[in-house]
């Protein structure tokens, strides 16, 4: 019984020296998203506006209803979001929007700290979904 | 009947039905894109292919194939299904795929049966087309790049509309549906097109961008603007009217509409509406509590004593109109009008003098049926636009004759094998004693049971088509030719559009066209009728509720007469605008000046800014209740949005007025209805629930006059003055209100004078050239429309617009001399 004691304790004590830790020293330190990880979304820019041409599928599709867009006509006679807003509170980052999305308009980036400390902070514009 | 399988199941179906009408009646689905239910079977599109067991080796287009006895059909297979698939796949050629910026994404026909029969790769390749996309019009967005040439809207305009804007034009692959030279599209933008498109190539502009389908909630309701009662489809969001959505299964409209009920919507949603009770202190009028503007008004009405008038308008609902009675009584005065007082007396008196009825006798889709067709005043498609529709309908389906009695070209005119009867103004009455003349002189009156047949004959005498023709400057071949078709005719109708720019001896024409109808026997028989058409929603509904002078009571003109004398001391308007719309400028001015004023409209109208009290009322879209159109159908409004501000029903507004006085009213416009119909000859056996879909019309289809009296009238004489104006209707525009919409202004926005080419260049002038025409009352100045409408001699303008101030120089004569001077 000793045996298996120290064996199993001997394990411990070899993670506790350096090099050997499994813990992620957040914030100082990382972690590298999967590809596949779903945090704050990202509306993709092209050259001049944005990707996103207001089709209104993503609000169609999201469960959480969190997405508002409203279409309007741009100079060139082109649809496009006059507003883009996603609800990160009501948020539930199931990413149907992008798999919704026609064109490509909207991703999900590797973003995942997003707290704040005002509600209102916590809703993203088109501007801010166009840089982060 | 015949009888036939499809798809294993037994059907009987009448005769004259394809293989596709007789699966639907059954709901057996078979898919579609080129046909409709309206237009004739036509077969561009292949999508309804079928098996036929007798027609082995081939499919056969289901929509335009009729049924046979024994024919067993089978509606999906798996080479069916190929075959569809593969037209599909044709389709998607060249079709650009733009669906996510496409507004037709969501109720496409296209993209629907895309996915129904999942295409979702092409075995062939072609270039998508690229061609320039027609946005010159404020209303019809033409994007040819997503059409596949079902042809329903070349049809539509043709068979329905009676246009014509649109046809094919080039061959094979190069095949698109183009305007004629291929310009921009201007037409009346009635956009019938529109709704019939099942691809989004022609969608409506103002609609542009602005939701998808799914997100719209639709409110059946009923058209606010004419007597037509066309029921629209509301497509409601966020507490706006976004658009008219295409609904062919309630009414009697069968999805047709006109530029104002299609486009007209927008006034509704206007940030210039009245959102706050008014009342004038220190002589301003400022921005009230309710309490305070009732108190105001109750007062105001109090101490007038029983010098009160109230004249109502004609749009709104029947439980209004039976508040606004409710009031008049609790108010103690008879002086109770609507309309002008003057427009409507040729059914309230006309036809209750010659037929006993106070409606028109028949419904509009008899009208389909019809051999002859008689338009008196050619502002008749120009007041009932979809009527006119129906009347074009006839023509094509049943090759009915129509005459036009008229004294300007209009779009009746241009249907065709139309007959113009044209006359100088002001000679209706004298076109339609030659009728009378022509049929009795050749025996063809159907005079059993007509009193009065002699009195009227001697007084025809002087009447003879030739006599007539040579006085009105028409043909008297053309009188006698109408004069037989009428007579002769199995079904006919006679139709006669009243309303506020007419109000010259509406009683007699009414009484005219009745003596006409009772000769021909139009009047009562099954199939044929007399239709006198109101000009606002209510029009029927108003003259129904005997919204009209009591006993010893005063008529609108009265009215105001008295009330610019000072011997009325109050005045009540609801929902009307005589400052604008009434014929005597300086009559209607003095009243409103000199009287205790409570005005109740949706916008600050020029008679409102006149006002003592004003109280923000609610457009139809707001509204709840019950209209009855002109063929004495009553059908049933909805509340779709929410009134902006503090804005209230006129029912709700009536309410606070009469438990201000210490009366009763009902609780809701439901209850409200069961009083009236209590009270309402005709609606006696009328209740809510029979009020479906399609209306119910009071009366039943043929109304049977109750009295067969001909009364003679005598014609009038042509006015001597070189140039005369005539006032009426634009096709565009719709009583006042329509000014205040964004639809009907891209298409007309001011007053214009319209003259006939060789007056424009005797007087040389232009397009948009500024008019002024003189009289002994006073002027008016708006720019010129130069086109082939009128006759030499005669001007045209519409009443609608305030700027013009057209009431300074009509006092309601059927044709004003006018001298012109260029500006």
């Amino acid at each position: 019984m000793f045996k298996e004691f120290a064996k199993g304790l001997s394990i411990t004590l070899k993670h506790l020296l350096p090099g050997n830790c499994t813990t992620v020293q957040y914030p100082k330190q990382k972690l590298e998203m999967s590809p596949r990880f779903r945090g704050l979304h990202r509306l993709v820019p092209t050259q001049h506006r944005e990707k996103c041409v207001a089709c209104y599928l993503c609000p169609t599709v999201c469960p959480a209803k969190c997405i508002t867009v409203e279409s309007a006509e741009n100079e060139k006679g082109e649809k496009y979001p006059k507003v883009y807003e996603i609800d990160l509170l009501r948020c539930i980052f199931c990413g149907y929007c992008v798999e919704a999305c026609p064109v490509e308009a909207i991703e999900m980036t590797d973003a995942y700290e997003l707290a704040n400390f005002k509600r209102e902070d916590f809703n993203f514009d088109k501007e801010r979904l166009l840089k982060s | 009947m015949v009888n036939l399988t499809i798809d294993g199941k037994q059907i009987t179906t009448s005769k004259t039905s394809t293989i596709y009408e007789a699966a639907k009646e059954n709901d057996i689905y078979i898919p579609v894109l080129c046909y409709a239910k309206k237009l004739l079977p036509y077969g561009a599109c292949r999508v309804c292919l079928v098996e036929v067991e007798q027609m082995k080796g081939r499919l056969i287009p289901s929509c335009t194939t009729p049924v046979t006895e024994g024919m067993v059909v089978t509606t999906m297979s798996d080479e069916i299904k190929k075959v569809r698939k593969t037209v599909l796949e044709f389709l998607l050629v060249n079709h650009v795929v733009d669906c996510p910026v496409c507004d037709k994404g969501g109720e496409c026909d296209l993209q629907d049966l895309t996915y129904e029969y999942e295409v979702v790769t092409s075995r062939f390749e072609g270039e998508k087309f690229d061609l320039p996309k027609d946005e010159a019009n404020p209303f019809i967005e033409r994007n040819m790049n997503r059409c596949v040439l079902c042809g329903k809207c070349v049809r539509v305009c043709d068979e329905v509309v009676g246009y014509g804007s649109y046809s094919f034009i080039n061959r094979g692959f190069e095949t698109k549906i183009a305007t004629a030279f291929d310009r921009g599209l201007d037409c009346e933008f009635c956009g019938q097109c529109v709704s019939m498109c099942p691809v989004g190539a022609l969608l409506p502009r103002p609609f542009k961008f602005k939701a998808r389908p799914w997100q719209l909630k639709e409110v059946n309701s009923v058209c606010g603007y004419c007597g037509n009662g066309c029921t629209v489809t509301l497509g409601v969001k966020d507490n706006e009217v976004q658009t008219i959505r295409f609904n062919d299964e309630t009414g009697v409209n069968d999805g047709n509409l006109c530029i104002r009920g299609r486009f007209g919507y927008s006034y509704v949603n206007s940030n210039k509406r009245l959102t706050k009770p008014l009342v004038r202190r220190d002589g301003v009028l400022k921005e009230a509590s309710w309490d305070e503007a009732i108190q105001t008004a109750v007062q105001g009405f109090k101490d007038a004593g029983e010098q009160v008038g109230i004249i109502s308008g004609a749009r709104l609902t029947n439980e209004e109109l039976f508040l606004v009675k409710n009031l008049s009584k609790a108010l103690g005065t008879e002086n109770l009008d609507h309309s002008g007082g003057e427009c409507y007396k040729g059914v309230t008196e006309g036809l209750l003098e010659t037929l006993g009825v106070r409606a028109s006798t028949a419904t509009f889709p008899l009208v389909e049926k019809a051999n002859a067709i008689l338009a008196i005043r050619s502002d008749f498609y120009e007041t009932h636009p979809v009527f006119g529709m129906v009347v074009n309908q006839a023509i094509r389906r049943n090759e009915a004759k129509l005459s036009i009695i008229a004294d300007k070209f209009g779009k009746l005119s241009k249907l065709p094998n139309a007959r113009t009867l044209l006359h100088k103004p002001g000679l209706e009455l004298n076109v339609l004693n030659a009728l009378c003349h022509v049929i009795v002189e050749e025996g063809l009156a159907k005079t059993e049971g007509l009193n009065g047949l002699d009195e009227l004959k001697a007084a025809l005498k002087e009447y003879s088509a030739e006599t007539v023709a040579e006085l009105v400057g028409g043909d008297a071949d053309a009188i006698k030719q109408t004069a037989r078709e009428l007579a002769g005719a199995e079904n006919a109708a006679i139709m006669l559009a009243y309303g506020l720019p007419y109000t010259a001896y509406s009683k007699e024409l009414a009484i005219a066209a009745a003596n006409l109808a009772l000769l021909t026997g139009i009047a009562g028989r099954q199939g044929s009728g007399l239709y006198l058409c109101g000009e606002k929603a209510n029009s029927q509904g108003a003259i129904d509720l005997a919204i009209l002078p009591g006993g010893k009571g005063m008529g609108a003109q009265q009215m105001l007469a008295a009330a610019g004398s000072g011997e009325l001391k109050a005045l009540y308007l609801v929902g009307e605008d005589p400052l604008v719309s009434y014929p005597n400028r300086s009559l209607v001015e003095k009243a409103l000046e000199k009287s205790f004023l409570v005005v109740q409209d949706i916008f600050l109208s020029p008679s409102a800014q006149m006002a003592d009290v004003v109280f923000p009322a609610a457009s139809f879209a707001e509204k709840a209740g019950t209209f009855t159109n002109a063929e004495r159908r009553i059908q049933q409004l909805h509340v779709g949005i929410k009134s902006p501000g503090e804005a209230k029903t006129d029912f709700a507004i009536l309410q606070l007025l009469l438990k201000e006085l210490g009366t009763s009213a009902p609780a809701t416009p439901a209850e409200a209805f069961k009083s009236l119909a209590a009270e309402t000859p005709g609606y006696e056996m009328v209740s809510l629930d029979m009020v479906g879909p399609q209306g119910y019309v009071w009366g039943g289809d043929n109304l049977e006059p109750e009295l067969k009296q001909l009364v003679p009238v005598a014609g009038a004489q042509p006015l001597a003055d070189k140039y005369q104006l005539l006032v009426g209707s634009a096709l565009y525009h719709s009583g006042t209100l329509s000014t205040h919409a964004k639809g009907p202004n891209a298409a007309v926005a001011a007053p214009y004078i319209e003259l006939g080419r060789e007056d424009a260049a005797e007087l040389q002038l232009v397009n948009d050239d500024m008019l002024k025409l003189k009289t002994v009352e006073g002027e008016i100045q708006a720019k010129v429309k130069v086109d082939r409408r009128l006759p030499k001699g005669v001007f045209f303008t519409p009443y609608h617009f305030a700027e013009l101030e057209l009431n300074k120089i009509y006092s309601g004569q059927p044709a004003i001399a006018v001298e012109p001077v260029k500006v």
